[in-house]
């Protein structure tokens, strides 16, 4: 069937749920109202306020409540109304949750989930992607879904892992992509990147949204005999190490595009990786296209400039490609 | 009298006196803790009543004291000779008080009070073995004591059931103690022992076990473990279960933002918290006139909607007697406790910490009010529970226990380099996860799923 990447989360959590007894949801507006997004639309009438908890606005009540709940062999999914709010839990991810399974050997099989992302006028404070503070935050899985496939197997597999797991949903793509959902149950694995396409000639890695504007840029360069590949990385924590390294090795030119700002991105990690693993194979500079050095600005035009268009991935490709 | 005429520094938030007036003694309170008067009288339905004070509410909080010290911690400014000013903390007060009876329990029996009695000289003689082992530079860092808050730490743990849960803080190492933890287990943390409960990952009294003894490791900031426990509590809610999840707070801890988010989400889901609030008179160096503005911090449960009820933290017996109520509230699934324990940190922050900065004349006035010493004298002179001989013999047990306890402690060797590394995440079944108290019985509605429909938040 044909779903929106809302839909697919919204479906998956919904399965787990009639499956899995333990499977709670908790989080600000999540039981009549649904949801900021919806995500949780209908739950309650489903599986009753016990089982959807609509919470004080408090995020660090409710990662730690889902934590604790975790410890019991609970499976929350806490909802984050917008993932800009996370760092008001910060202590309670970073120094409570993380380090649970190392310091104590307790595992905490718990999902962080909510709306990430730019290119909707969301301004600095609802339109950030601050997945790499968890990425540089060892004990948590950081996935970042880009189609409704991907976002219905992952949040399944999340909230069947028994780690904490932040899923961050690209909030441009909710409502604007449709994809094939299988009718039957399937998760997609954490920490495996896919092929969203085959190419020869240059490899762009990338995740979420950015995956649907290299596939246009793709489309573009097609047109000049320039064939892109596009790796989507799918989950940024741990990293597909195997996959980035195979793609370097095949096309031996790589553009990384994030979000999210330049400096400490995941695209300085991501050429690390390349560095150690793949270095002879390189014919040219690792490029990086990313969201500049500052806060992601509100007005339209400003936005615009501030995140990856589809032409600087075309631009950059044609610089690689020559060089 | 120690009623001292000070200078004040004019600016300094420790002058501020408490406001509101001096608590109510409500020693026949215990079955109403939190007391609502004069609440809304319905004229008619839906009329607002018009007389005036209808819709006043009063509340008072129960304070099962026998004493109410009553002195203040200010800053001050003294010249020394030279004429250079200096500035120091000065108590006020009346300082010359006698040391009262300890109250009589409404809950222990003879047995239990001894083994209270017993948990306290553990703690106490442990954390003397560890400032011992830190002299012989066998600890890795510094080591952390209850002194004097024994009766805080090991009363109210004792008053929770097998299957209910805890979260101690770094002054309730007592706690572990009556949870079925040994001696050695905290004294392995101390020296980063491989045979610690952390393997050396962690120190102090940072572990838990979430399989046998319902333990959830504190991390060093404050207030954390607070929302955790609610979880907790929530989790075996779900699962069929209403069991109490107890933790401790300082009163320089309870000012963090955390502290409120987890006591109010606590309150606003009737779960069974007993969140000790341990009124210990300093947060490290700063006297508590420098953490809050209320006259006690037991009124703000007031401000959550739930119980609070103020003891005496050196009478083991009001502590176990407001844990054991805070506890059977949780079971019958009534919700969170607030139990503001008062008394005084007898040491430093930690063993690097002289306290200097503590007036004498307040560690004289708690130094009368030694928990295990009065509680000894409850037992032993007043009680006549145990003899002298038997009160003898029962310290060189627990002397013993904890020679032998150090002995395992010291002996176990330290961890190979390489056991930093692995278990960062749970994987390869490391863990089967499973609902502690059962399989919930899930309800659910007669709605189907169905596609939403609904608009999109941003375009």
């Amino acid at each position: 069937m044909q779903l929106t990447y809302l839909e697919a989360i919204r479906q998956g959590i919904w399965e787990e749920m009639e499956h899995d007894p333990t499977v709670f949801c908790l989080g600000e507006d999540i039981g009549i109202y649904g949801g900021a997004f919806k995500v949780t639309d209908g739950f309650i009438d489903r599986f009753g306020p016990e089982r959807v908890i609509d919470t004080p606005i408090a995020e660090s009540a409710i990662v730690g409540a889902a934590f604790g709940a975790s410890l019991t062999g609970m499976r929350p999914v806490a909802e984050f109304q917008f993932m800009d709010f996370i760092p008001c839990a910060m202590n309670q991810i970073s120094n409570m949750v993380a380090k649970t399974h190392y310091l104590w050997g307790a595992p905490a099989p718990l999902v962080l989930r909510g709306p990430s992302g730019g290119y909707v006028h969301g301004g600095p404070f609802h339109s950030q992607n601050p997945e790499m503070w968890f990425v540089h935050n060892p004990g948590l899985k950081v996935i970042c879904p880009a189609t409704p496939y991907d976002a219905k197997g992952l949040i399944k597999a999340a909230i069947r892992d028994n780690n904490p797991c932040l899923f961050f949903e690209h909030k441009y793509l909710y409502r604007r992509i449709k994809g094939e959902v299988p009718a039957e149950d399937y998760v997609v694995p954490i920490g495996k990147a896919r092929i969203a396409r085959e190419g020869r000639d240059l490899s762009v890695i990338t995740y979420a949204a950015m995956v649907h504007s290299a596939l246009e840029a793709a489309d573009m360069l097609a047109k000049e005999s320039i064939d892109v590949e596009v790796l989507d990385l799918r989950t940024v924590s741990p990293l597909d190490r195997e996959a980035i390294a195979q793609t370097v090795k095949k096309t031996n030119r790589v553009i990384i595009l994030h979000e999210h700002s330049r400096t400490g991105g995941l695209a300085g990690e991501i050429a690390a990786i390349i560095n150690e693993e793949v270095f002879d194979d390189l014919d040219g500079p690792i490029v990086r296209i990313t969201g500049l050095d500052s806060a992601i600005p509100f007005s339209p035009p400003q936005e615009e400039h501030y995140l990856p268009k589809v032409s600087d991935i075309v631009r950059e490709a044609r610089r690689l490609k020559a060089y | 009298m120690a009623n001292k005429r000070t200078k004040s520094k004019a600016n300094s938030n420790g002058n501020r006196p408490r406001n509101g007036v001096r608590a109510i003694t409500a020693h026949g309170a215990a079955d109403a803790i939190v007391r609502r008067a004069g609440s809304p009288k319905r004229t008619g339905e839906g009329v607002r009543p018009s007389a005036a004070n209808t819709d006043l509410r009063t509340y008072s909080i129960p304070d099962y004291r026998l004493e109410h010290p009553n002195f203040t911690v200010h800053q001050s400014v003294e010249k020394d000779k030279a004429g250079a000013e200096h500035v120091h903390y000065e108590v006020e007060g009346d300082l010359d008080a006698p040391v009262p009876p300890i109250r009589d329990s409404k809950y222990l029996s003879k047995q239990q009070a001894i083994e209270i009695y017993r948990y306290m000289l553990l703690n106490r003689k442990m954390e003397t073995a560890l400032e011992n082992l830190y002299k012989q530079g066998k600890v890795v860092g510094g080591v952390y004591f209850g002194l004097g808050q024994e009766a805080c730490s090991c009363a109210s743990a004792y008053a929770l059931d097998k299957d209910d849960w805890f979260a101690p803080m770094i002054r309730n190492q007592g706690s572990l103690l009556v949870r079925g933890f040994r001696a050695s287990d905290t004294m392995m943390q101390y020296m980063a022992k491989a045979g610690s409960p952390t393997k050396g990952r962690d120190g102090t009294s940072h572990f838990g076990d979430i399989e046998k003894r319902n333990m959830v490791s504190p991390i060093s900031m404050l207030g954390d473990l607070i929302p955790v426990m609610s979880g907790v509590a929530l989790g075996a809610r779900l699962q069929g279960r209403n069991i109490a999840v107890m933790t401790w707070i300082g009163d320089g801890g309870q000012s963090t933002g955390v502290t409120y988010e987890g006591i109010n989400f606590a309150a606003v889901q009737n779960l069974g918290l007993v969140l000790v609030i341990e009124s210990n008179e300093w947060a490290y160096s700063t006297p508590s006139e420098m953490q809050y503005r209320c006259k006690d911090l037991a009124e703000r449960a007031i401000g959550y909607g739930i119980p609070g009820v103020i003891i005496d933290g050196t009478d083991a017996c009001q502590v176990y007697d407001a844990a054991y109520e805070a506890v059977e509230r949780a079971h019958r699934g009534e919700g969170p406790t607030m139990i503001e324990a008062k008394m005084m940190r007898m040491k430093g922050h930690a063993i690097h910490d002289a306290a200097a900065y503590v007036p004498k004349a307040l560690f004289d006035f708690w130094k009368k009010r030694d928990p295990i010493a009065r509680f000894e004298n409850y037992l032993v002179r007043e009680k006549k529970w145990l003899t002298g001989q038997e009160n003898g013999e029962l310290i060189s047990e627990v002397e013993r226990v904890i020679e032998e306890e150090r002995e395992i402690a010291v002996n176990s060797p330290m961890p190979t380099p390489e056991s930093a590394e692995g278990g960062v995440s749970c994987e390869d079944g490391c863990h089967v996860i499973k609902p502690k108290y059962g399989m919930p019985k899930v309800k659910k509605g007669t709605s189907r799923y169905k596609e939403t429909e609904a608009a999109v938040h941003l375009k």
